[in-house]
């Protein structure tokens, strides 16, 4: 957003002194009167203890919130990082495995000691705010108030309870990714662990091999795309043995291969599908929420820009006004000017006529 | 992204070999002398695939370069040829269509046929044709597909609207400096009409 503020209160300032001077305000507070005598004291001086505190706790909220914002994106980068060490190990580099997951393990003990630090600064905060709101209940019941004073206390209240529960939300979602980041690994972790991989190759049926031709052959290598997310199990679970006796087998049966891995692959293959449609409408959903959001931030950005187009328009007829008055007053001018010439010839004469009496006296 | 051929068969619960209903195919990027056995090809494997699948089921499976699917549905199955670029969902979609199409088209009388049919179904023909973009298969896609460029378009209107923004508040200061100098003017005019009364 461009401006989010305007400090409007010099403009605030002196729309106070033309009311005064009109008399329209009848001057309540003592406050007001010493702000109007002493004009060059800067506008933040009447800062009382709550506005102190209100500006702390602001403060420390903003901070909050940006630790939270590093947090998530401490925890995104895990997922990158778990990613990155499973493509390591389907490779079989282990070192590069090794170095993979010390940077993860790094990471575990940073958001630990973040999420702490900010479970802290909440606490503090959430005790503040409730300090800020004894303190406000004891300047109202002082006595001598005005209505705006209670309606800005309890708004900024409000104000800095929201934001912080927004804040709190945040590290909710944050630590709830965490711990789906943290299961998805040990999933994956259990997955490749496992020494018994899913496969006993069933009995080979010999009589479909017969009537197939050797062009089959040929399917047997890149079976690799749509079957690679089984076959990892198979090559890292057995290495050796299966792995082998399936390679070998293929040159002789392809269509074998290709029965079992369908047999494999049917079952997961209709859940597949349902998921993909389901992961696809999801998104699509996602998309259209996000296309509302947009929309409603358009529409509150053209409402505050409505305001400006209003204050453009009335400082427009403001100076209309003015322009209009002073060409009448111009006009007068000119028309006194121009209809007095028959005084002013008067006047000359007479000025004439006393300097010839004048002159008449000396000489 | 390619669909290379499309086939409607019957498969009988594995007894004989899947009877070929339609049949349409793209062979336009093989050399003259190849297209009649990419064609017989493509009916191989496709009888192959076709008779491997249980009804009920989708299937997919990779040979050489080409993916075939497979939908058995009752008995009546489409297979397709497509390529690896061409999305899994999509591809079963467009065999759903294609069946619903052949059902309606030609009600129950595939359930006799024992030999090949040979007589060229032209919606197969279009179908191929229209569904190598797999934005109009898969509904799902299309729409994903304008709902990005729809968040595109508004992410510019955004834009624009903060310059909007930024010129309504320079406007806002230059009528407010305007303001400021007409009420100059308009005094300074009324003090030179004030003066000069007496002549």
């Amino acid at each position: 957003m461009g401006s989010t503020f305007r400090d409007r209160t010099a403009e605030f300032h002196s729309l106070s002194q033309t009311l005064k001077k009109i008399g329209a305000i009848p001057s309540v507070h003592q406050v007001e009167d010493d702000l109007a005598t002493s004009k060059r004291s800067p506008p933040g001086s009447s800062k009382s203890e709550f506005n102190k505190k209100a500006s702390m706790i602001g403060l420390r909220i903003h901070e909050t919130s940006q630790k939270i914002a590093r947090l998530a994106k401490c925890t995104v980068r895990s997922i990158v990082a778990v990613f990155l060490s499973i493509v390591f190990r389907w490779n079989h580099d282990f070192v590069l495995v090794a170095k993979q997951s010390s940077i993860f393990n790094d990471r575990t003990v940073e958001i630990q000691e973040l999420t702490v630090l900010i479970r802290n600064d909440i606490t503090g905060l959430n005790m503040a705010l409730s300090d800020l709101q004894t303190l406000q209940n004891m300047e109202i019941a002082d006595g001598n108030y005005s209505q705006d004073k209670v309606g800005h206390y309890t708004a900024v209240c409000d104000d800095l309870k929201t934001r912080l529960m927004a804040a709190t939300k945040q590290l909710q979602d944050v630590l709830t990714t965490r711990s789906e980041n943290m299961k998805a690994h040990e999933n994956r972790k259990q997955l490749f662990s496992t020494k018994n991989a899913a496969v006993d190759s069933p009995p080979l049926n010999n009589a479909k091999s017969a009537p197939e031709p050797p062009p089959w052959s040929s399917s047997s290598n890149p079976s690799g795309n749509i079957q690679q997310p089984l076959l990892p199990p198979l090559n890292s679970g057995s290495g050796a043995t299966l792995g082998s006796q399936l390679r070998s087998a293929i040159e002789n049966a392809p269509s074998q291969q290709m029965e079992m891995s369908m047999l494999q692959q049917t079952v997961p293959r209709q859940e597949n599908y349902s998921q993909s449609r389901a992961v696809a409408l999801h998104s699509v959903e996602s998309t259209i929420t996000e296309l509302s959001g947009i929309f409603t931030h358009l529409a509150t950005m053209v409402t505050q820009q409505g305001e400006l187009a209003i204050r453009i328009d009335d400082n427009m007829d403001e100076s209309l006004v003015n322009v209009e008055g002073a060409r009448s007053a111009l006009l007068q001018h000119l028309t006194r000017i121009s209809s007095n010439r028959w005084l002013m010839i008067k006047i000359f004469a007479i000025i004439i006529l006393f300097l010839i009496v004048f002159l008449f006296f000396v000489a | 992204m390619k669909i290379t051929a499309l086939l409607v068969l019957k498969c009988a619960p594995e007894t004989s070999d899947p009877v070929i209903l339609a049949n349409a195919s793209d062979v336009s990027h093989f050399g003259y002398f190849q297209r009649s056995s990419v064609k017989e090809f493509v009916v191989f494997v496709g009888r192959t695939v076709a008779s491997r699948t249980p009804p009920s089921q989708r299937q997919s499976v990779q040979h050489e370069e080409y993916k075939v699917h497979a939908y058995n549905r009752n008995g009546l199955c489409a297979v397709g040829f497509m390529d690896d670029h061409y999305p899994v969902r999509s591809a079963f979609s467009l065999l759903n269509q294609v069946l619903d199409e052949y059902q309606k088209s030609f009600g129950e009388t595939w359930r006799s046929a024992k030999e090949d049919s040979s007589q060229p179904w032209p919606y197969l023909a279009e179908a191929l044709t229209k569904f190598q973009d797999p934005a109009e298969a898969d509904k799902l896609l299309k729409i994903q597909r304008e709902l990005d460029e729809t968040k595109i378009i508004l992410h510019k209107t955004i834009d624009s609207v903060l310059a909007r923004g930024e010129k309504l508040d320079s406007l806002v200061e230059k009528s407010s400096d305007l303001s400021m100098a007409s009420q100059m003017f308009y005094k300074q005019a009324k003090k030179t009409n004030s003066c000069c009364t007496i002549l």
